[in-house]
C-alpha cells in the first residue's frame, strides 16, 4: 500500500524536476479465479498486481513509468525513470503534448458489496458455482455436448490517483465475471458458443448474471444451429437484430471510432483509425439512433465515477438522433481539441498508462415492442445472436455471423437458418434503422486496446433494431 | 535477486503442500511509441513477479503476484488449497530435465534498466509513421519440489511501424533477442514502400475467389492460430479444429511445415525448460502437410495418454516460438508466381465463427494489391479473407525462401515466417 501523501510527494518532486504535469497512481488489483471443466473444478488462482504508475509531461514530451517496488527508493527511482523516458525522446517530439483543464475530483468512493467478495469463503463460491452448473440440462435431442468450461473471476480494484494540479481520488471497485464455452456436435457438424457475463459489486452480482439460464439459452441456440437450421436466404431484405448484436455494433462501430486518441492517430499502428477523421459531426444515420457511453451506471461492469486522471465521470452522447456528437476524451486529447476531458482515461493496472476507453456503450431504446418490429417485416431475417464478428481498422466495414437466426415471413418468425452473414458498412447500418425496440439489454465484454494491450471491462447495450433493406449473404 | 525471492517462497511452502513450483522474476523494459511521425509517449517498466503453483491431494492452485516479499501472500495458501476439490487435470510434477539457457544483449539490458529510449529511436525520414519500438530484459528463477532449480535471462527487441501516404498505408514488424536497429530501418522502408506503391495505384474493390499471396505479417497471424490449435489445451477446452486428428493425418498441403522452436536463440521465447522444468525441444507441429501431434504439459499428457512435449504452462500447455519453414520461391519471384490474384500485406481481427470447424474471417489492413500478370495494377481497401482454416492450409501452393522474425499486436508468439502463396481463397468486401 502506498499513501496519498507518498503519491503527493512524488508529483511535487516531479514538478520541482521541471514536469509541467505529473500524475501518480497507486493501483492494486486483487483477484480470485476458479475454472471448471465439464462440471469439475480444475483449479483456483489468485492474481494480485500492485504498484505505482507515474506520468510526467516534460517539455511537451510524455513519459510513463511503473514499478512494483513500493519502497521509498523504488518510487523515487520510478519517478526518475519517467523523467528519463520523457527526456530521452525529446528530440523526436515535434508538437508539444499538453494536458488540459478538467473538472478534477477530490473524492473517495467505493462500490457497496452486499455479499463482500473477501468475506465469502472459497468453499461457498465453489459450491454455489457447482450447483449452478448442475442445474443446467445439457441434453438436447440430436445434439451431443462434447465439452464445456466455466471460469469465474473476481477482481477488486483499489486506486489512488494524485496529480500536481489538484486531483486526489481514491476508489474501490469490485467486479465479478463469468466466462463459458460449450462445444457441441450433431453428426459431422460441430459448433461452439463462448460467452461472457459481468457486473460490478459483490458476490450477489453472480446471482443477477443468471449463468445457468444463459447457458441453457445458448444450448438452445447451438441446438437450433446444429440440428434445425437450414441454409439462409441471400439478397436484400429487412433484418431484425437482437440486443446482443446491436450492443456489439455500438461498441465497435460507434464507441471505438469516437475515441479521440484514435481519431488523432495515436493508436494508428495498433487499434487503427476512425471514420470520424473525415465525418466530424455530420449525419451518420436515422433520427431513431442515439448512442451513449455512461460510466456511471450502477452495477455495470464498466462502472466508475472518476477516471484515471481524476476527472469526474459523466454520460457522453456519441450519436444524437442520427448525428455524430461527442468524442471520448482524456485530458491530452481534450486539450488538442480545445475541450475539457469527459473522463474517458482508463488504465487496467499499475503497468498501464491511462488511455481513452469506453465504459458502458449503448443505443437508446425506442418505442417499439419486439412483436411490433417482427410484425412490420414482410420478408427478412431475425438474427438473435452472433458467433463471429470483426470490423476494419477504420471502423467502417463490419461483419456479423448469426449463431441463432430465423426467416421472417409475413410478420411471423418462421424456420431457423444457419450462419447468416451480415456484412455492412457503418453508414448503411445506421441509415437503415427503421424501428428501435423498448427492450434495452446489456452484455459484458472485454475491450482490447493499447500497447502493451489493456483488456478492460466494459458493457455493450442495445434493444432489438430493425434494419430496412440491407444485404444478407 | 530472483533466486532469493524464489527460495524464500519455496521455504514457506515446503512441508505444507504436496508439491510446489515457484518462479520469481524481474522484468525491465522501455518502449517508445510513435504517432503522426513523432513520439507520442515513452514508457518504462520495472516489475517483480512471483508465481506459485501448489498442489495438495490432487487439488491445484496458482497464485501470481507483483511482489518481492512472498511471506504475507503465501501465509494463507496451504489452508486455501484444502478448500478446493481434486482436479480432473491433475498430474504429478515430472522430473526436471531442462537446462538453463540465456541470451542477453548488453545494450538492451542497459536501455531497459535506465528507461532510456534513445538507443531505440530511429530516423523516421519525415514520414507519417505510427508504431512502437521496445526493449526488454527479463530474469527469472524457478524452484520446485520436484528438484527444479533453473533460471533464464533473456532480452528482447521488437517493434512495428505503420507508414501512411495519404489514405494508404503499409506496415511491418520485427522481433529479436539482440538490438539490431537495421530491423527497424528495414521495417520502415518496407512499410513505406507498400504505402507508396498502393498510393500510386488506382483503387478498386475485390471480391470472390482468387489466388492470394500473403505477406509474412498476415501469414504469421493465421499460422499462429494454427499452432495454437495444436495446443492440447485448445483441443480439450473446445477451441481447436485439430480435435480428433491423429499424428500422420494430412492437414495441410505438403508445402507447409510448422515447428515450435523454444531452442532458437534469435527469438525471445528461447527457453531450455518449460514451466514444469521439463526440457524444451524444437519440434514439428505439421511436417510437409502431415500433422505431427499436439503440444502437451504433464497434465494434458496424462489426460490423453501422451508424453509431455516440454511445453508446460502451469495448467495448460503453451507456445514459446514458432517457425514456418521456407519454400523455393524467391521474394523477387513471388508476384510472378502469383500471376493474376491478390496480394495481402497485413490483417487484423481474425475471428472464428466456429473454432472446432475452423471457420473464420480476417480483415485486411494496409496495402492490398490486385495483381495482373505479376504486376500490381490496383489497390483495394479493407476486404476480408473468409473460409475454413483447414481448407486454407490445403491450398498453400508455395512459400518464400526468405523469412522474417515477427511479433506484433496480431502475432503474439515470436515467429519466423515466409511469404505464403495460396492457390485460392475467398475474399469478401463491404460496399464503400
Amino acid at each position: 500500500m502506498v499513501s496519498i501523501d507518498e503519491l503527493q510527494r512524488l508529483v511535487e518532486e516531479a514538478s520541482s524536476n521541471g514536469a509541467e504535469y505529473a500524475e501518480a497512481r497507486y493501483h492494486r488489483v486483487e483477484g480470485q479465479s476458479l475454472m471448471f471443466y465439464n462440471g469439475m473444478l480444475v483449479g483456483a488462482s489468485q492474481p494480485l498486481t500492485e504498484g505505482v504508475a507515474i506520468r510526467v509531461l516534460y517539455k511537451g514530451s510524455m513519459g510513463f513509468s511503473s514499478t512494483s517496488d513500493l519502497t521509498p527508493s523504488g518510487l523515487r527511482e520510478a519517478l526518475q525513470r519517467a523523467i528519463s523516458a520523457a527526456r530521452s525522446s525529446l528530440r523526436q517530439v515535434k508538437r508539444a503534448t499538453s494536458v488540459g483543464h478538467a473538472f478534477l475530483g477530490s473524492a473517495r468512493y467505493s462500490v457497496v458489496e452486499r455479499k463482500p467478495l473477501l468475506d465469502m469463503s472459497l468453499e461457498d463460491k465453489i459450491s454455489d458455482l457447482s450447483e449452478r452448473l448442475k442445474s443446467v440440462d445439457f441434453s438436447r435431442e440430436g445434439m451431443k455436448v462434447n465439452s464445456y468450461t466455466l471460469s469465474y473471476g473476481e477482481r477488486i480494484e483499489h486506486k489512488l490517483t494524485v496529480t500536481n494540479d489538484g486531483a486526489m481520488v481514491e476508489s474501490r471497485i469490485p467486479r465479478v465475471a463469468l466466462f463459458y464455452n460449450i462445444t457441441a456436435s450433431a453428426g459431422e457438424r460441430r459448433a461452439n458458443r463462448w460467452n461472457q457475463l459481468g457486473a460490478s459489486g459483490g458476490y450477489e452480482a453472480v446471482s443477477s448474471l443468471r449463468v445457468a439460464e444463459e447457458m441453457a439459452r445458448d444450448l438452445d441456440s447451438l441446438h437450433i444451429n446444429l440440428v434445425k437450421a437450414k441454409s439462409p436466404p441471400q439478397g436484400t431484405m429487412d433484418v431484425v437484430l437482437g440486443p446482443e448484436i446491436v450492443g456489439l455494433a455500438m461498441h465497435e462501430a460507434v464507441g471505438h471510432p469516437s475515441e479521440a486518441d484514435r481519431i488523432m492517430g495515436r493508436e494508428a499502428a495498433q487499434a487503427g483509425l476512425s471514420y470520424r477523421r473525415e465525418l466530424k459531426e455530420g449525419k451518420i444515420g436515422s433520427e431513431l439512433v442515439s448512442v451513449y457511453d455512461d460510466p456511471t451506471i450502477p452495477g455495470s461492469y464498466g462502472f466508475y465515477l472518476y477516471d484515471d486522471e481524476g476527472v469526474a465521470a459523466r454520460k457522453r452522447t456519441l450519436i444524437d438522433r442520427g448525428r455524430l456528437a461527442e468524442m471520448l476524451h482524456n485530458r491530452e486529447t481534450a486539450a488538442a481539441y480545445g475541450l475539457e476531458s469527459n473522463a474517458s482515461a482508463r488504465a487496467i493496472d499499475h503497468r498501464s498508462e491511462p488511455i481513452v476507453r469506453m465504459a458502458n456503450t449503448y443505443m437508446a431504446p425506442g418505442d417499439h415492442s419486439f412483436e411490433e418490429i417482427i410484425e412490420s417485416v414482410r420478408e427478412g431475417v431475425y438474427i438473435a445472436k452472433y458467433m463471429e464478428w470483426n470490423i476494419d481498422d477504420y471502423r467502417w466495414g463490419a461483419r456479423y455471423v448469426g449463431l441463432e437466426a430465423y426467416v421472417i415471413r409475413g410478420g411471423r418468425i418462421e424456420e431457423p437458418v444457419r450462419n447468416v452473414v451480415l456484412e455492412i458498412n457503418t453508414r448503411e447500418f445506421f441509415s437503415s434503422v427503421d424501428a428501435v425496440g423498448k427492450d434495452l439489454t446489456f452484455s459484458a465484454g472485454t475491450c482490447g486496446k493499447g500497447e502493451p494491450p489493456q483488456p478492460l471491462p466494459v458493457t455493450m447495450g442495445g434493444p432489438h433494431v430493425l434494419l430496412r433493406g440491407v444485404r444478407v449473404k | 535477486m530472483a533466486r532469493e525471492i524464489a527460495e524464500r517462497a519455496a521455504r514457506l511452502l515446503a512441508g505444507k503442500v504436496d508439491e510446489y513450483l515457484v518462479s520469481a522474476g524481474l522484468v525491465s523494459s522501455v518502449m517508445v511509441k510513435y504517432a503522426n511521425g513523432e513520439v507520442s509517449v515513452t514508457q518504462a517498466w520495472k516489475d517483480y513477479s512471483l508465481t506459485v503453483y501448489a498442489t495438495k491431494g490432487g487439488r491445484m492452485n496458482v497464485a501470481t503476484y507483483t511482489a518481492q516479499e512472498p511471506s504475507p501472500l503465501l501465509a494463507q495458501l496451504p489452508a486455501m488449497i484444502e478448500k478446493l476439490t481434486p482436479s480432473p487435470l491433475y498430474a504429478p510434477l515430472p522430473e526436471p530435465t531442462g537446462v538453463s539457457l540465456s541470451f542477453v544483449d548488453r545494450k538492451i539490458k542497459e536501455a531497459a534498466a535506465e528507461g532510456d529510449a534513445s538507443a531505440l529511436t530511429i530516423d523516421l525520414q519525415e514520414k507519417d509513421v505510427a508504431g512502437m519500438i521496445s526493449a526488454q530484459h527479463s530474469h527469472s528463477h524457478y524452484l520446485g519440489s520436484n528438484g527444479l532449480d533453473l533460471g533464464y535471462e533473456i532480452t528482447s527487441y521488437n517493434g512495428y511501424l505503420r507508414v501512411f501516404k495519404g489514405d494508404d498505408s503499409g506496415q511491418w514488424a520485427w522481433v529479436s533477442t539482440s538490438l539490431e536497429p537495421r530491423m527497424a530501418v528495414e521495417a520502415l522502408v518496407r512499410a513505406s514502400d507498400l504505402a507508396e506503391m498502393c498510393h500510386s495505384l488506382p483503387k478498386e474493390t475485390a471480391a470472390g475467389e482468387h489466388r492470394v499471396l500473403l505477406s509474412p505479417m498476415i501469414a504469421g497471424n493465421l499460422l499462429e492460430h494454427v499452432a495454437e490449435a495444436a495446443n492440447a489445451g485448445s483441443v480439450i477446452m473446445g477451441f481447436s479444429f485439430f480435435q480428433g486428428k491423429e499424428p500422420g493425418a494430412v492437414v495441410a498441403s505438403e508445402e507447409l511445415s510448422i515447428k515450435e522452436v523454444p531452442r532458437d536463440s534469435r527469438l525471445p521465447g528461447y527457453r531450455g525448460f518449460d514451466d514444469e522444468g521439463v526440457a524444451t525441444s524444437d519440434k514439428y507441429l505439421i511436417e510437409k502437410g502431415s500433422f505431427r501431434g499436439l503440444l502437451h504439459n504433464s497434465k494434458t499428457a496424462r489426460l490423453t495418454g501422451q508424453k509431455s512435449t516440454g511445453n508446460a504452462g502451469l495448467i495448460l500447455p503453451r507456445l514459446f516460438n514458432i517457425e514456418i519453414e521456407g519454400g523455393d520461391l524467391r521474394e523477387s519471384e513471388l508476384l510472378e508466381a502469383l500471376g493474376d490474384g491478390l496480394y495481402a500485406t497485413n490483417n487484423w481481427y481474425t475471428r472464428f465463427q466456429n473454432h472446432v470447424e475452423g471457420l473464420f474471417s480476417t480483415v485486411t489492413r494496409d496495402a492490398f494489391f490486385i495483381v495482373k500478370r505479376g504486376r500490381p495494377v490496383a489497390c483495394a481497401r479493407r476486404v476480408r479473407i473468409t473460409g475454413s482454416m483447414p481448407e486454407l492450409l490445403m491450398h498453400i501452393e508455395g512459400l518464400s525462401r526468405e523469412r522474417w522474425q515477427l511479433k506484433w499486436w496480431e502475432i503474439d508468439t515470436p515467429s519466423i515466417v515466409p511469404f505464403v502463396l495460396l492457390k485460392r481463397a475467398q475474399v469478401t468486401s463491404v460496399t464503400s
